[in-house]
């Protein structure tokens, strides 16, 4: 028991004259869940066929529990290691029942006319523990492919073995199934004691999942550590040549990987002009996200700290004007964020609530207008006016009376700003 | 499952004895003698009937599961065109009449011959992937066809006529020592290919995924191909070309008892040797004295049965 689940020493492979894989090294304890990583191309599957003695490597050694992968006859291999593919298709109508008892075939007697107590119970434990039962007088065919995946899974676990192998086998199915099955693995190793390794392109499924990951590139091992370890931004942008951000969930700490948004146009629309948001109350995150993907530079105020307003605009790298949470708008605060409107191309109004202390930030529009520069305001101040006299109401009709432009959705501002912004480059 | 294949075995010694009774000479049960020459007359043909549709049957179950493919049959391999190719020439360069041994003897060479190039035609540096080997086979057929062709439009008449008769099968046994030497070779090889049954199941999965259930896959692979290849040299030896034996059967007993090996080599056995003893005995009764071909009479019983059985339970065997 104390030999490693899967020792690989400076392994090389291929075929014929390429070789794919270059002196990778790695050891994989028993009762590990790890998972192997890499982008299309990178030597997934020729790590896979080496450890499942498909492949003769061209160097190195690849040992399982102690045995080497390559030496070790079919049937002993099919005692420690078992297989889940990403597919299987069989021409032919094999129930479930019988597909499973396929796993069998190493260690059932050819000459046993029956099968003996030991297999029919290795069947009807993997059936019970991948909730098959049920579907064993079913063709595999006839199974969805969810269902099918589970009784790949039984037909694994009917060869007791002390490996199993997952090569993309959750990769087509939905994700609720493919939760289905990562759950049904992991139960297998925390009860049983198996040692699995999969092979995946689900980078946040893996990460999910599994202890350790392995992340190759261009056939050598890029990566080998815990999942945050790998996962790293750096790491993808290398490997998968994306870029993605990488957020651990404060909850589960489990990883997230978001793919950095894509900008409309590229982000050429608003490269290089300078918009500020009078925002607040949370209300304005989503006319602050429209215009950072749209490419504009921002700066926003004033705002009060701890707002949400506030987070969004720090994330999207916008400069802030900050008063002290739930304090009035001080004419210190106002005075830098008149310094920030003050070099903006337009200065626009999200769809904000004022109240007597936010108001002041109206003080940030009325200048604009007066020194010339262009005012957008969103429609419905009216619904949004908690000052006891509707002085915001009075003061942001007398701003659209003086020619601030309205808008309605964040789509029709970003709209407007490049109109007037195309005009005013002709200008 | 059980109970239809306890039907099977109780059916097919009924229909192998009511076909005792069907002769040239007429309907009725030969009287049960030593000296009866009938009675061994039709015995013999029975049971070279037997055996022989009991191969074809077998051999055709191995070669679907092994290639993977609902189309395999016996002769997929090449193994006719090249066992025709080896009779005919006996039959032309005159070996015929030396007894009734060098015709078959040619027509075993010939297959194996055929089936060995076939063989390393596909062979891949040690790898001898599925669709080479069919490829294979069918190139290797229509060139030994062409072949045939040609010796056969060089022929004289009367040779013409044997090559004829001999490519549409013939179960009339020219000596009970050859029925015995290739009942031999052919009951081996469908007992070999038994034991295979476990290794055929899981190949039908692909040979990576038999890989991963632990068969050997090479030597599963190969030792199934040299049994399909002993059991349809030995019957094409004995009985020339009969043709869709190993394509019906098969099929129809996997749509009627799953496709688990195990049980369906023994069913094809039993169910593939009755069906070519009936056919035979129409061959022989239907338009008496003039005996029909018993390919013939296979192909067209076995073609509607077939598709009527294929329209009633689709995908029963085989996915469509």
């Amino acid at each position: 028991m104390s030999a490693p689940a899967i020792e690989i020493q400076a392994l090389s492979a291929g075929y014929r004259d390429t070789l794919v894989l270059r002196e990778i090294s790695s050891t994989i304890a028993a009762g590990e869940i790890v998972g192997i990583l890499g982008p299309n191309g990178a030597g997934k599957s020729t790590l896979f066929r080496c450890l499942t003695g498909l492949l003769r490597p061209v160097a190195g050694t690849v040992r399982i529990f102690g045995h080497d992968a390559f030496s070790l006859s079919a049937p002993e291999r099919a005692r420690l290691v078992a297989v889940v593919p990403q597919e299987v298709e069989t021409p032919m109508a094999f129930t479930v029942e019988e597909v499973v008892g396929m796993g069998r075939t190493a260690a059932r007697s050819r000459w046993a006319g029956a099968p003996m107590a030991r297999d029919r119970q290795a069947v009807e434990r993997a059936l019970a523990y991948t909730d098959t039962a049920d579907l064993r007088h079913r063709p595999l065919s006839s199974l969805s492919g969810g269902e099918k995946q589970r009784a790949l899974v039984a037909l694994a676990l009917a060869q007791e073995p002390r490996l199993i192998l997952m090569d993309e086998a959750t990769s087509h199915l939905d994700l609720n199934h493919r939760l289905e099955i990562l759950q049904l693995v992991e139960r297998l190793q925390s009860e049983q004691g198996l040692t699995v390794v999969m092979i995946s392109h689900d980078l946040q499924l893996a990460a999910e999942f599994c202890h350790r990951l392995l992340l190759l590139d261009r056939g050598r091992l890029m990566a080998d550590g815990a999942p945050a370890a790998v996962l790293t931004e750096e790491h993808i942008k290398r490997v998968y040549h994306c870029a993605v951000r990488v957020q651990s969930d404060p909850q589960s700490g489990a990883l997230h990987l978001l793919p950095t948004p894509r900008l409309p146009n590229g982000g050429a629309v608003g490269r290089g002009v300078h918009v500020h948001v009078v925002a607040g109350g949370g209300c304005g995150e989503e006319t602050l996200r429209r215009l950072a993907l749209c490419g504009y530079t921002l700066s926003v105020g004033v705002l009060n700290q701890g707002d949400l307003d506030a987070e969004v605009a720090d994330a999207l790298g916008a400069r802030l004007a900050l008063e002290k949470p739930f304090s009035h708008v001080s004419s210190a605060a106002l005075a830098a964020a008149q310094a920030l409107s003050k070099q903006a191309a337009a200065v626009v109004l999200s769809p904000a609530p004022f109240g007597p202390g936010n108001l002041p930030n109206l003080d940030l529009l009325e200048a604009a207008q007066v020194a010339g520069q262009q005012v957008f305001i969103c429609d419905g101040i009216e619904a949004r006016d908690y000052t006891p006299g509707h002085t915001a109401i009075a003061r942001v009709k007398a701003l659209l009376a003086a020619g601030a432009i309205p808008w309605h959705t964040p789509t029709d501002l970003t709209e407007r700003l490049r109109e007037k912004a195309t005009v005013s480059s002709k200008q | 499952m059980n109970r239809r294949f306890a039907i099977l075995l109780v059916l097919a010694p009924l229909l192998l004895a009511l076909c005792l009774a069907f002769g040239a000479s007429g309907f009725g049960f030969p009287v049960l003698a030593w000296e009866n020459e009938i009675l061994w007359l039709r015995l013999t043909r029975v049971l070279a009937g037997f055996v022989t549709g009991a191969a074809l049957a077998v051999a055709g179950v191995v070669l679907q599961a092994v290639l993977r493919n609902p189309l395999a049959e016996p002769y997929v391999l090449g193994v006719s065109s090249g066992a025709g190719l080896g009779a005919a020439a006996a039959i032309l360069g005159g070996l015929g009449a030396l007894g009734a041994w060098p015709v078959p003897l040619a027509a075993f060479i010939g297959s194996v011959l055929s089936l060995t190039l076939v063989y390393g035609l596909a062979n891949d540096h040690g790898r001898v992937p599925i669709y080479g080997l069919i490829l294979s086979g069918v190139i290797m057929s229509a060139v030994a066809s062409s072949l045939l062709m040609f010796m056969v439009t060089l022929a004289p008449i009367e040779g013409l006529h044997s090559v004829l008769w001999w490519m549409l099968g013939n179960l009339e046994v020219g000596s009970v020592q050859l029925l015995a030497v290739a009942a031999t070779g052919m009951l081996a090889g469908c007992g070999a290919a038994w034991t295979l049954a476990p290794e055929l199941n899981a190949l039908t999965l692909g040979t990576d995924m038999a890989h991963h259930l632990g068969v050997r896959t090479r030597l599963a692979v190969g030792g199934a191909l040299i049994c399909a290849t002993l059991i349809t040299a030995s019957a094409v030896a004995l009985a020339g070309l009969i043709g869709f034996v190993g394509l019906i059967v098969p099929h129809a007993l996997r749509a009627w008892l799953g496709p688990e090996h195990r049980r369906l080599i023994p069913a094809a056995a039993l169910g593939g040797g009755a069906f070519l003893a009936v056919c035979d005995a129409l061959a022989r009764t239907v338009l008496a004295p003039v005996e029909i071909p018993v390919g013939v009479v296979t192909a067209l019983l076995g073609g509607p049965f077939f598709l009527l059985l294929l329209r009633r339970r689709r995908g029963g065997g085989w996915l469509e």
